[in-house]
């Protein structure tokens, strides 16, 4: 079994703590269970920063960075299966290339991202990759352009090392919805890493890249870091421009990235956050650097968390939720500075089922496009009609095709104001309760999931229960608020426990809060 | 401040809840799943009776307009499914949402932002080409549109 990330060190890296106790986010789980060994030594702090630091010093080359993380990547592969395609040639000369400008230019050449691999999940188009969407009907295409957060990282520097695996076209949260295999838990391969940026989260989980990005419109960021037991952020709709991400809910997908600490997932944020001409509903907001503003903890001051007012959600924390997950939030937010406040969201509920109405609706819409003839499989008939129907049937997987289905009903002539519209008005109502509680708050505070990662298969064959576990995730994507989830904990299961995360959710823009949070 | 926070956004007033959907004999029934309640404040599970006044979704109608074939086995596999997910969606039609304006999306994307209206040239044009199944220069092949006399 892959030995996954040490999670308790990256909970106290770069975090600010109410001093005098500097406490760690304890095991909640009353089995103590020895710390997961990793097979990466290394400081506990930013791997972005320490791969700087070794490539300015010439301590290490990216060559030899990069080996390193491929030889773990070859090693944990047959277990984990995160990546639908690894580019380890590609990777390799571009860290040659990269070693040679170092040599020749000095620390010029050192992009912010210079020398750190990222795994990209497979709904992102890379120009030199396959970009499969998880799908069959996208098997073996190759995008002609790189997507706009693509790009961007490696116009800073990143590896692509490869494409992660995910459930088809976003629509799952297992990651078993991929056409192409499962991925498995790096803390227990019995395990769903969560979905649908599975492959993204146990990537990062099993340091088999450094930082990775995904795709998050119901969850699909923070609930795989909250199984995987690493950082996701889930930036404010339009932060991060969609160009270039295989839409599956227009009005609710962003790109969202994972790190194995605060720090580095920041960065990545600042990187790939801006304005993009190509995307109309990016925001020209000015991208703060977002990483600054963290300290380590050596020079943590004295009660920085004055003032800062925290709101946990009433309605995650009742019945349906797990106790160890309970547990664990109460445990570290109790560790924040004001034992964090109850606040209660009235239509919390409501919007589960006007989340998976929207997006099912907008997906009819959205894979309208694979349509087997200017890109991806096709099957060959005798009249066009026929040949869209029998592509379609042949390469799309179950869950999607239920999702088209039920979205096409929900948009029918006679049904539109009875699920679509009233969909809409209830997303109103959602957002109007979080602007009230964020008018009294700075952050609110959830659990990212009602449980920890559960066994694969357990909810294939039950819809409704897969949906259910959406429930702390999907509101935050109908008011396109900012989100992070960071491991605060563990439950009992599998070989080690089970990691919990924390989620934190701001103002639209202000990831800079929840981020020195 | 929970008294506070439960007199806040008092427009949510719901629906008594409905009796159970009766379903026509001769009709399957479907089992609801068990389902852990995840908040007290709404009526859960149960169909409102609105919903039942709408058709239940007519699969082969509807894989035909999303152009998806659709065996009759698969139809019919796909059936509950679906009509268990739509019945759980039949829920929203016990809130009570009168004078609510309905939203696009997130109020949090810039405002209109649309590039200029110019043309510009595609610079990788081959990859496009190159993705195409069925291509013969300059056209991209597709049988016949129409399949009657």
């Amino acid at each position: 079994m892959p030995p996954p990330l040490q999670a308790h060190r990256l909970l106290i890296s770069h975090r600010r703590l109410p001093t005098p106790a500097r406490r760690r986010f304890s095991a909640v789980s009353s089995v103590q269970s020895p710390p997961a060994k990793t097979l990466a030594p290394g400081p506990a702090t930013s791997s972005i920063l320490s791969i700087r630091g070794s490539l300015l010093s010439g301590e290490r080359t990216a060559a030899e960075i990069t080996a390193e993380y491929l030889s773990r990547l070859r090693r944990t592969e047959p277990s984990v299966r995160s990546f639908i395609h690894v580019a380890d040639s590609d990777a390799v000369r571009e860290a040659e290339e990269l070693d040679r400008r170092i040599a020749s230019e000095g620390k010029d050449a050192l992009g912010p991202l210079a020398g750190v691999l990222v795994g990209v999940k497979d709904n992102l188009c890379t120009a030199n990759m396959p970009s499969t969407g998880g799908s069959r009907i996208l098997e073996g295409y190759r995008p002609a352009y790189d997507a706009t957060a693509v790009r961007r990282l490696r116009e800073a520097g990143a590896i692509v090392v490869g494409k992660t695996n995910l459930d088809e076209f976003g629509m799952g949260s297992t990651t078993e919805g991929s056409a192409f295999q499962v991925t498995t838990n790096p803390w227990d391969e019995s395990r769903v890493p969560g979905g649908s940026s599975g492959g993204s989260a146990s990537a990062v989980s099993a340091r088999q890249c450094v930082v990775s990005l995904g795709s998050d419109t119901g969850g699909s960021v923070r609930q795989p870091a909250s199984f995987c037991g690493v950082v996701g952020l889930k930036p404010t709709y339009g932060r991060v421009s969609r160009f270039g991400l295989m839409a599956y809910a227009s009005s609710l997908d962003v790109v969202g990235c994972f790190g194995s600490s605060v720090f580095d997932t920041a960065t990545i944020l600042s990187v790939v956050a801006g304005h993009d001409k190509m995307d109309s509903t990016s925001s020209s907001q000015n991208v703060p650097d977002y990483a600054s503003e963290l300290v380590p903890l050596d020079s943590l001051e004295s009660k920085p968390l004055n003032g800062l007012r925290i709101g946990i959600i009433q309605e995650t924390l009742g019945e349906g939720v797990d106790s160890g997950v309970a547990s664990s939030i109460k445990a570290a937010t109790s560790h924040l500075e004001q034992l964090g406040s109850v606040v209660s969201l009235p239509s919390f509920s409501l919007g589960l089922p006007a989340y998976y109405i929207l997006a099912s609706s907008e997906a009819s819409s959205n894979l309208s496009r694979y349509d087997g003839i200017r890109y991806g499989r096709q099957v060959s008939a005798d009249d066009l009609s026929e040949l869209y129907g029998e592509s379609r049937a042949n390469g799309l997987g179950h869950e999607v095709k239920m999702r088209i289905l039920m979205g096409t009903y929900a948009l029918s002539a006679g049904y539109y104001d009875a699920y679509y519209k009233r969909a809409q008005q209830v997303r109103t109502l959602v957002q109007e309760s979080f602007e009230d509680a964020l008018k009294r708050f700075d952050i609110l505070v959830s659990p990212a999931a009602p449980s920890a990662a559960y066994k694969i298969g357990e909810k294939i064959n039950d819809p409704l229960a897969m949906y259910a576990g959406d429930i702390m995730t999907v509101n935050v994507n109908l008011a396109g608020l900012p989100a992070l989830v960071v491991p605060c904990g563990f439950v009992e299961g599998g070989p080690a426990g089970l990691p919990v995360g924390l989620q934190m959710i701001g103002s639209p823009f202000s990831e800079e809060i929840a981020v020195c949070v | 401040m929970l008294a506070a926070a439960a007199s806040a956004v008092p427009r949510l007033r719901l629906a008594a809840p409905s009796p159970p959907l009766r379903r026509a004999p001769g009709r399957r029934q479907w089992l609801l799943p068990r389902r852990r309640p995840l908040s007290s404040s709404v009526p859960n599970v149960t169909p409102a009776a609105g919903a039942g006044e709408l058709e239940p979704p007519d699969l082969p109608r509807l894989a035909n307009a999303a152009r998806i074939s659709l065996s009759p086995q698969q139809a019919e596999e796909f059936a509950p499914k679906i009509q268990q997910v739509v019945d759980w969606f039949g829920q929203l039609q016990a809130v009570d949402l009168e004078s609510i304006e309905p939203s696009l999306r997130a109020g949090t994307a810039a405002g209109s932002s649309l590039r200029e209206d110019k043309p510009e040239t595609f610079a990788n044009r081959d990859a496009i080409v190159e993705a195409i199944p069925s291509y013969d220069d300059p056209y991209i092949k597709v049988p016949r549109v129409l399949n009657k006399e």
